[in-house]
């Protein structure tokens, strides 16, 4: 079937985005303190706790989606963080602050937080179409 | 397709959150020390900061610390010890220890206004001289001060140019 093909290519792929997101993260932690920091949103400390486990998180969801078990766990977490990115980001576009979105790569070319918002949003359609397949895959079962 | 058990998905997602959530804090469990231990003194800064109304300087970021430094619109201060400033410092940045710039007027030359972009670093961001020199350089009546976290550690990781006499 088509459409199950087209999912399973959105899932792995969105799953590969956030696997590819995390790792330069969990790699270099300070930098991306630095990124979160830079939003000006968590108080000190919690701008570090951020950044050691969101990586992690990005990381699990990734692998999840990816070799497809507990798709649903997965797409639902990855939902909730870009909802939460998306605030972040919107919020740091009201308050004008120039700043990286701190997504992918830390440091290098500076990707915009309207861009990046796009990007996101482009993100949460994936998920929504995987956790709609899932449903519908769910009911099939019975 | 296999079909495991199913528990709860509130549980789940739980668990997945809980599970995230140990294994980032066993990985970065010295930087979360460090930054918990310079973290305590801060908050209570971050609290006094909410009243005293915009004194904390704000963050900038590599790229937009070397973008300013080069293009000249800004000048990096090193809040280290003049030792270290000797051994080594991001080049073209000036010297001003913490503890020098703690009287009343700091000893930063003439051509430094108080309109001039200044850019406080130290040793990255498990140090924090740069955050009290910048507030100390707020309070002085400089009016575009920031701080550059990732401090020199970052600066020289990323490939820019230091100088000193270090050897």
């Amino acid at each position: 079937m088509k459409r199950i093909d087209f999912v399973m290519v959105l899932r792995i792929a969105l799953g590969g985005v956030f696997i590819y997101a995390a790792i330069p993260k969990i790699v270099d932690p300070v930098a991306f303190a630095g990124s979160v920091a830079a939003y000006r949103i968590l108080p000190y400390f919690w701008n570090y706790v951020a950044a050691a486990v969101l990586p992690f998180l990005e990381l699990i969801c990734g692998v999840l989606l990816v070799l497809g078990i507990r798709v649903r766990t997965g797409a639902l977490i990855i939902g909730a963080l870009n909802l939460v990115f998306m605030v972040a980001l919107a919020s740091a576009i009201v308050r004008g602050l120039d700043i990286d979105c701190g997504c992918f790569r830390q440091g290098g070319e500076k990707t915009t937080p309207w861009i990046a918002l796009a990007r996101d949003a482009v993100f949460l359609a994936m998920t929504a179409a995987v956790l709609r397949y899932e449903r519908i895959r769910a009911a099939q079962r019975f | 397709m296999t079909r495991m058990r199913s528990i709860h998905p509130l549980s789940e997602i739980a668990l997945v959150v809980f599970l995230a959530t140990l294994l980032g804090v066993a990985w970065n469990k010295t930087l979360l020390t460090d930054a918990w231990r310079g973290g305590t003194s801060q908050a209570a800064v971050v609290a006094q900061a909410a009243q005293a109304a915009e004194a904390v300087p704000m963050p900038v970021g590599l790229a937009q610390a070397k973008e300013l430094h080069d293009s000249g619109q800004a000048v990096l201060v090193d809040a280290r010890s003049a030792d270290s400033f000797t051994k080594e410092h991001i080049a073209g940045a000036l010297s001003l220890p913490l503890a020098a710039a703690s009287g009343k007027k700091p000893p930063l030359p003439k051509s430094v206004t108080p309109d001039t972009i200044i850019i406080a670093y130290c040793n990255g961001f498990s140090c924090h001289d740069s955050m009290e020199l910048g507030k100390l350089l707020i309070k002085a009546g400089y009016r575009q001060v920031f701080v550059f976290e990732g401090g020199l550690p970052e600066w020289r990781d990323a490939g820019y140019p230091t100088a000193g006499g270090a050897s």
